[in-house]
């Protein structure tokens, strides 16, 4: 049974933070256009959060989730110059469409592979999806030989890029993936067997539950989430590279863990990590606008994840000793 | 299980084998001295860290990503501190050890005190350890270092002519290498220590219960790891000839990789330096072929990520095949056989 941790903790460290940025730009932060950019830079990480959160939830972990953005990414470049005839940015809505989807099914593909390993061969998360990982990134390389591929129809471009009502259309998009994805995992018959099957595999098993349907539905909904992660990165850089945004997997990670989902599965609630997302987005734009260097972020980001770990190990949370989990037989990120 | 390793590392050497029969036959040139020194020197920095991950993976758990962070920062801290007071090498690897195992040794500390999984806390610290050497650095590439790098990787063992008439020799970064690993096996399988990594591997709560000191040997191994990083910076900064704060991380999940393909488990107790060793090898063999066999380095990845799913699907069949034909005995709820 799932644990409904509360996201006290969370709202004040949003709050603190926000009033650390305030106080520290006090021209700039508390700005409408701040908040703008906030809400256009926003849905990157987030969407690429959702995506690490379901295999989290059930026990895993997709290391090949940046990996397999970029293969979508590349994917739908290389379809749009192919079916426009050589000029992309004269494609036509439905050679657009053909193009995302066929992105969207190569990252599908990349799921398959990995939901295949993991729920039917039952090999370790970390390994499976590190394998993946590798094998991604060399397909990508290998398609784009290295090269950036730029150059998108303004339709694309504005899924990232534009805007609807003054308000960014990423961020429009966020908020309803927001909401449909609280009803996969909060609410439906598939994210109540994953969490079940995050908190025991072997439990879940004599339960009657599907374990490998299961799994390999959670890899492809991960796997989706990094599509439309992708979309939206194409729309903001305009190109597509085989090595973008590496560094934001181990982030993607670091999100869901500050989100208080737990590491080992099982628990983790979709506000919390909303709440997350936004405080790793107000440390970066207020870092941002104080022209500190852009890595200071990295830095603060790990900082505030030892601060939470800390508080939470203060507050008791961590300091229940939780059975040792068949020894960690259930999940591959077992407690280190 | 002992059988079971030794097929690991078994089939990594058959394989390794084959492809080394393989491109040798293609180009004669893979089994030359000159080639394979040179393989074994680009691959000694991976090899010296795949050592260090070795150790955390048969200790369980989750694995540390924070290495190469940490190599990173003692990196560019040697090189700074002997451009502005000069030095020897003894000096720079003694520094460079001692930056990682404080790195480390904070790893350690911070694994200890929470229960958290090893891969957040290291994920935290590594953004930390590189954030902070990029703000201080301010990403400047150190392009001139001091001449006492040049010296140490000149220094070679044995003067050999090639077919081209150039001198080499083995350079002494594979040797280094091939110390660490001696010492990693020598703790692993001949001291208490190393027993105790592998004893707490199997089951952390039957090792705390037969007194196993379990936070100081998981103290131990997040320093040493953190060492083997400062020894593995100072051999980078000798082959590069330069300090560049991001070209050792993002390599981290590759040496991982390495590891795995050697035979360590990911629930921990198992693995060996030899099949380290193998692992890092394969990379280094493929890596090589490719370049002799007039292939674009692209293709490296692939076939990397195919050898990878490939190799964990196989022995995944072998392990359900096992599974079936394997007699189920009926225990009651305090594990007695009925």
């Amino acid at each position: 049974m799932r644990r409904r941790s509360s996201n006290a903790t969370l709202y004040l460290v949003l709050i603190i933070v926000l009033a650390i940025m305030a106080v520290l730009n006090p021209t700039r932060f508390l700005r409408v256009r701040n908040f703008y950019s906030m809400a256009y830079q926003l849905p990157f990480l987030a969407f690429l959060a959702m995506g690490q959160m379901v295999p989290i939830v059930g026990g895993g972990i997709n290391l090949a989730i940046v990996a397999t953005a970029n293969f979508t990414g590349i994917i739908t470049a290389m379809l749009l110059r192919a079916l426009s005839g050589g000029s992309p940015l004269e494609a036509s809505t439905l050679v657009i469409l053909v193009s995302m989807l066929g992105g969207v099914l190569a990252a599908l593909l990349a799921g398959a592979l990995s939901g295949f390993l993991i729920g039917y061969l039952r090999i370790p998360d970390i390994l499976a999806t590190l394998g993946t990982m590798i094998l991604l990134n060399g397909v990508n390389i290998v398609l784009t030989k290295g090269y950036t591929l730029t150059g998108f129809p303004d339709a694309l471009i504005a899924i990232g890029n534009g805007v609807f009502l003054g308000i960014p259309i990423p961020f429009w998009l966020f908020l309803a993936i927001a909401v449909v994805f609280r009803m996969i995992m909060e609410r439906s018959v598939f994210g109540y067997q994953l969490y079940m099957i995050g908190s025991s595999y072997t439990a879940s098993r004599f339960a009657g539950i599907n374990t490998r349907s299961v799994i390999m539905g959670s890899y492809l909904l991960s796997s989706l989430f990094a599509a439309i992660t992708a979309f939206v990165m194409m729309g903001q850089l305009n190109s597509v590279k085989a090595n973008y945004a590496e560094s934001y997997l181990l982030v993607s990670v670091l999100a869901c863990f500050l989100g208080g989902v737990d590491p080992l599965g099982g628990d983790g609630r979709v506000s919390g990590l909303v709440l997350a997302v936004m405080i790793l987005q107000v440390i970066s734009t207020g870092v941002n606008l104080m022209r500190m260097d852009p890595f200071f972020i990295l830095a603060m980001w790990g900082f505030i994840v030892l601060v939470i770990i800390a508080a939470n190990h203060l507050s008791g949370r961590f300091r229940l000793q939780r059975p040792l989990r068949g020894l960690g037989q259930d999940s591959g990120l077992a407690d280190g | 299980m002992r059988k079971l390793l030794k097929q690991t590392e078994f089939y990594l050497a058959l394989v390794i084998l084959l492809l080394s029969i393989l491109i040798t036959m293609y180009n004669p040139r893979f089994l030359s001295a000159e080639n394979i020194f040179d393989l074994l020197k680009s691959f000694s920095v991976m090899g010296i860290m795949a050592v260090g991950v070795l150790f955390v993976l048969i200790l369980g758990g989750t694995p540390d990503v924070s290495f190469t962070a940490i190599a990173q920062v003692a990196e560019y801290v040697v090189v700074i501190m002997t451009l502005r007071w000069g030095g020897n090498i003894l000096l720079a690897f003694l520094t460079a050890s001692l930056i990682g195992g404080v790195l480390g040794r904070l790893n350690g500390c911070l694994v200890n005190m929470f229960r958290v999984p090893t891969i957040i806390i290291t994920i935290a610290t590594s953004n930390i350890f590189f954030g902070l050497l990029y703000v201080f650095s301010q990403g400047q590439v150190i392009y001139v270092i001091h001449p006492l790098f040049r010296r140490f990787s000149e220094i070679r063992i044995g003067n050999l002519v090639s077919q081209h008439g150039v001198y080499f020799g083995l350079s002494l970064m594979p040797l280094i290498w091939l110390v660490v690993l001696i010492l990693g096996w020598f703790v692993l399988n001949y001291t208490r220590m190393g027993r105790d990594i592998y004893a707490i591997g199997g089951s952390e709560l039957a090792a705390e219960r037969v007194g196993i000191p379990v936070r100081r040997t998981k103290l131990f191994v997040f320093t040493f790891v953190g060492v083997l990083a400062g020894i593995a910076a100072v051999v980078h900064a000798a082959i590069v000839q330069s300090a560049i704060p991001n070209s050792l991380v993002g390599q981290e999940l590759d040496v991982i990789a390495a590891v795995f393909l050697g035979g360590a488990s990911v629930f921990g107790g198992a693995g060996t330096i030899l099949g380290t060793f193998l692992g890092i090898l394969l990379l280094a063999v493929v890596n090589n072929g490719l370049t002799l066999l007039g292939v674009s380095s692209y293709w490296y990845n692939i076939f990397v990520g195919a050898v990878i799913v490939i190799s964990i699907t196989i022995s995944a069949v072998q392990r359900i095949r096992q599974k079936k034909t394997r007699v189920k005995v009926q225990v009651d709820s305090e594990g007695w056989r009925v």
